[in-house]
């Protein structure tokens, strides 16, 4: 068993025991799933919408080299730079070079999973370079040293009174937990940091190939002051983020939103590419995009997982999923956590290492029914499964389980053998007063559960007492 | 039209009276319902667990055994997904793969067979008690059996229907889901069991047997008054079974 | 340092193309192309219906002169402070009305400072479908849509288009895409729901955006 593992384990009972911490989880997660709920009225035909995204990420995928040249060559014409990280350390490595050399001694950054997959904020403070979340949730993360919880909700696991406590202390301007109070120091604090930062850096929720523009889509403002703001702007997005034209947008902004938080759009739908033009009247001087691989190439060879990377990061199916629900995103203890972060992170981080988060699940397949570019979810799963039986660590015990259990089922007699053995040891385990000892034939189960009774027979064996007669 | 039964394996071993009652409600209809005794099980322990390749031949069995039958019909949805949904790609390099797809497309969860093969809903049943229905996942995502077990049971005389919160959320069984994360299982389930004590109801029922197995366990561990019950064992109960009980009874008195 | 050309680019491309001599399966079109959002019939019932959901002001006025009138009324109840106006010949005719009570900054002058009660500016076009505000660059700058508390758009109902398709369509046959580094559509002001979930407005953009919709 991986440390991975072992720590997921671990997490995971202390927090399928903490029914307070599922109560306010249970009131979050419910918040998002009505809202979208009503988001997907407003469509005329929301499987259409479905169908359609997954068509285009589809055909962005399937020609990616084609997209990202065109995106890469309308940067270029607009006057902004494109570099290719293969993995973390060149991206980060991109940028630390960049700030070092612009005399760059703060960065803002506008929320991105992305920045938090190659670790960009320990890299930053490694050469001394001040790093500012500026998206709410983010930053108060970001105050209390902790990852984010969740995709589009940060801060979700924190009450009003924990973060009024948070600002007091590090900001020290507030002394209430009034939520608009509270917005309001956080306007404050950052404002300060927007206006005296050189650099700033954005994720893209859509590289548009035909623009050669970024797209972001948020609520706050912040990546617009992120983005608009400081000399230099840098944009970090994996590979897979292309889409082929401006004109997509006028479907997967409302897709977003409505996936996301249930909105029918956000707020500020922003699109910016290259440099400000010489008659405008503010902007960055510089324009930096950094494509990132780490692995995405690795899961495009795989014909049958290519679709993963349809993902757009609504997060929509973390609130759909049942077990995310139980234990909460740090329990995951990785950047992308949910269903998606589970067929992922094997792939990106190796199989041994995560493929306990394939079998973290009961395969109930809520997640691929609400995804909106209709990636098969939870059969992913189990073809992570299938390969960390064919390629990783598997307990011997199973793997001898299953050669016996299948030598059983290849033959009527061992079946009904098999059969009669377990009835026979629950019946001895029952009469011994076994259950929940270290003797109970039922090991885990009898934790949650009282005993089945055994039955006398089989039906098989009922059936051919009676030919089934009644 | 003959019916070939497919009973779960853990059904065969563990809850007779699951097959027991979908046999007495075909029956009731006028089916001729037989047994195929060389079954053994769908392969769906191993699939589920990645081990594909020794799933691959107990697979192959059951195509064989089942191979001339007209109709198959199944106790279970997610048995019935497995042979119907994942057949196809566990068997995709295969001799047998388009068996797979030939017997895919007759095989049928009971019902989905009642419903949409029969096209019943009306099964002569009677059960005057409260029930709630739990909507099973691969029942309700890969079958795509949502109003039809409901129909069924709002055809039954005195039976009365209620929804409990959350009746599409996963009980948590997951098959070694539960015994390997036990405690995310087990909370899953309470939540279930919960909700089903929440609605009011006396008996909580759906179209998988696992489902109920789990479900039924954390009811008794929490001493609680909801009972478990397979949806045959209500549409096998009727009028008059039911009066030959109270008149059992009254006889039993009466002495 | 800023170089485009570098060997990672080479491998990645390389492991792209050799990916994708195989295609991925796909899930299949529905037999009839489906209507994905109901056309919009009212553009400007709709705009206003949006405008209420989302939160934003929208006053209409029978022509352009009523709309500089009215934003007089507005910049009165405002605290004192700076006006932030984009720089453009119409505008420059309305800020007579309005610069008899408010000190002025024009965009040509610079971005909007801090301490700007409200921006004024024009926009690219309004989009019923959302209720939303599409600006660019041109729109007076980035900042002139972000950095105050009240962001005002002067627009007429020549500016209104059915639907985002209709947009951007426009924005990308207009040149408003290339000529511009930075576009954005508004809907609604800033705000978070980051604390308990709880929505607050006004967050890092404008606490309150008002739009004038002329009909002439």
């Amino acid at each position: 068993m991986s440390t991975a593992s072992r720590e997921f384990l671990r997490r995971a009972a202390e927090k399928s025991a903490d029914l307070n911490h599922r109560e306010i989880l249970r009131r979050v997660v419910d918040n998002c799933n009505t809202s979208m709920d009503s988001g997907r009225l407003r469509f005329a035909n929301w499987e259409a919408a479905r169908q359609r995204c997954h068509e285009i990420k589809w055909e962005a995928l399937n020609n990616l080299d084609r997209y990202l040249l065109e995106f890469e060559q309308r940067v270029k014409d607009r006057g902004g730079y494109v570099f290719w990280a293969e993995n973390s350390a060149e991206a980060c490595g991109y940028i630390t070079d960049l700030a070092i050399s612009r005399g760059v001694h703060k960065v803002v950054k506008s929320k991105s999973m992305v920045a938090e997959e190659i670790h960009l904020g320990p890299a930053l403070e490694k050469v001394g370079i001040e790093d500012i979340e500026t998206d709410l949730g983010e930053f108060i993360v970001q105050l209390r040293k902790e990852a984010p919880y969740h995709i589009v909700s940060p801060a979700m696991h924190l009450t009003r009174k924990d973060i009024a406590a948070l600002f007091k202390e590090k900001l020290g301007d507030i002394d209430t937990d009034d939520p608009q109070e509270l917005v309001a120091a956080a306007r404050r604090a950052l404002r300060r940091a927007f206006f005296s930062a050189e650099m700033g850096i954005s994720g893209a929720n859509f590289l548009v190939a035909d623009a050669g523009m970024i797209a972001l889509t948020t609520n706050e403002g912040n990546a617009r002051l992120c983005t608009s703001v400081p000399r230099i702007h840098v944009a970090i997005a994996g590979i897979e983020k292309v889409i082929p034209r401006l004109q997509d947008l006028a479907l997967f902004w409302p897709v977003l939103a409505t996936a996301g938080t249930g909105q029918p759009i956000t707020c500020y739908n922003t699109l910016t590419g290259g440099p400000r033009k010489p008659n405008e009247v503010d902007g960055p001087e510089e324009f930096h995009v950094v494509l990132l691989d780490n692995g995405r190439s690795e899961l495009l060879a795989d014909a049958e997982r290519r679709d993963v990377l349809h993902c757009i990061r609504c997060g929509a199916c973390l609130n759909a999923c049942p077990v995310y629900r139980t234990v909460g995103g740090h329990t995951y203890g990785t950047t992308y956590q949910g269903p998606i972060g589970s067929v992922l992170t094997p792939h990106l981080r190796g199989l041994n290492e995560f493929q306990h988060l394939s079998y973290a699940s009961s395969l109930c397949g809520a997640c691929t029914d609400v995804c909106p570019v209709k990636i098969d979810l939870h059969h992913h799963l189990l073809e992570n499964r299938r390969d960390a039986v064919r390629s990783a660590d598997r307990p011997f015990t199973e793997r001898i389980g299953f050669k016996i259990w299948r030598w059983a089922m290849q033959s009527e007699g061992r079946f009904a053998l098999a059969g009669w053995f377990a009835r026979a040891a629950m019946r001895i385990a029952h009469s011994m007063k076994l259950e929940g000892t270290a003797l109970d034939p039922l090991g885990p189960w009898s934790k949650n559960h009282a005993s089945p009774a055994a039955p006398k027979r089989s039906f098989r064996a009922l059936w051919g007492k009676a030919n089934g007669a009644d | 039209m003959k019916i070939s039964l497919f009973i779960p394996c853990f059904v065969d071993h563990l809850m007779p009276e699951v097959g027991l009652d979908t046999v007495h409600v075909l029956r009731r209809l006028g089916y001729d319902v037989d047994f195929p005794r060389d079954q053994t099980c769908c392969g769906q322990p191993a699939f589920n667990s990645g081990y594909w390749g020794d799933a691959r031949p107990v697979a192959e069995r059951f195509l064989q055994v089942f191979s001339s039958a007209e109709v198959i019909v199944c106790p279970s949805g997610s048995c019935t997904t497995m042979v119907r949904n994942f057949y196809p790609q566990l068997l995709a390099d295969s001799p047998m793969k388009e068996k797979a797809i030939e017997v895919g497309r007759k095989v049928f969860e009971f019902s989905e067979f009642l419903s949409r093969v029969a096209k019943t809903a009306d099964v002569g049943a009677a059960f005057p008690h409260r029930v709630t229905y739990h909507d099973a996942c691969h029942a309700l995502r890969e079958l795509r059996l949502k109003q039809e077990p409901r129909q069924l049971l709002r055809h039954v005389r005195g039976l009365e229907l209620v929804e409990m919160p959350y009746s599409e959320e996963c009980c948590g069984f997951g098959g070694t889901f539960a015994t390997k994360f036990a405690m995310i299982s087990g909370a899953m389930g309470n939540a279930k069991a919960g909700n089903a004590e929440v609605s009011g109801a006396e008996y909580i029922t759906s179209t998988d047997p696992s489902c109920l197995l789990h479900i039924d366990g954390i009811l008794r561990r929490r001493n609680s008054k909801v009972r478990t019950i397979y949806l045959a064992g209500i549409l096998a109960q009727t009028a008059s079974a039911a009066e030959r009980r109270a008149g059992a009874v009254a006889t039993e008195t009466a002495r | 340092m800023a170089q485009t050309e570098s060997a990672s680019r080479d491998k990645i491309l390389a492991r792209i193309r050799a990916a994708l001599r195989e295609p991925a399966p796909r899930h299949e079109p529905a037999s009839q192309p489906k209507t994905i959002f109901a056309p919009v019939t009212e553009a400007l019932a709709r705009f206003q219906k949006e405008c209420a959901t989302n939160i934003t002001e929208c006053i209409v006025t029978p022509n352009r002169r009523a709309s500089a009138s009215a934003v007089k009324d507005v910049l009165a109840s405002i605290p004192p402070g700076d006006v932030f106006v984009q720089d453009s010949p119409e505008l420059r005719q309305f800020a007579e009305e309005w610069s008899k009570d408010r000190s002025i900054q024009w965009s040509s002058e610079g971005p909007p400072r801090e301490s700007s009660q409200a921006t004024i500016t024009a926009c690219e076009a309004l989009v019923a479908q959302t209720g939303s505000v599409l600006v660019s660059a041109a729109c007076g700058g980035r900042g002139a849509s972000v950095v105050a508390p009240v962001h005002i758009v002067i627009a007429t109902v020549d500016e209104l288009v059915p639907d985002l398709d209709a947009a951007l369509a426009s924005v990308l046959e207009r040149g408003i895409v290339s000529v511009n580094s930075y576009l954005c559509l508004i809907t609604g002001s800033s705000r978070t729901a980051d604390i308990e979930k709880i929505l607050v407005m006004g967050a890092h953009g404008p606490r309150r955006l008002i739009v004038f919709l002329s009909l002439a």
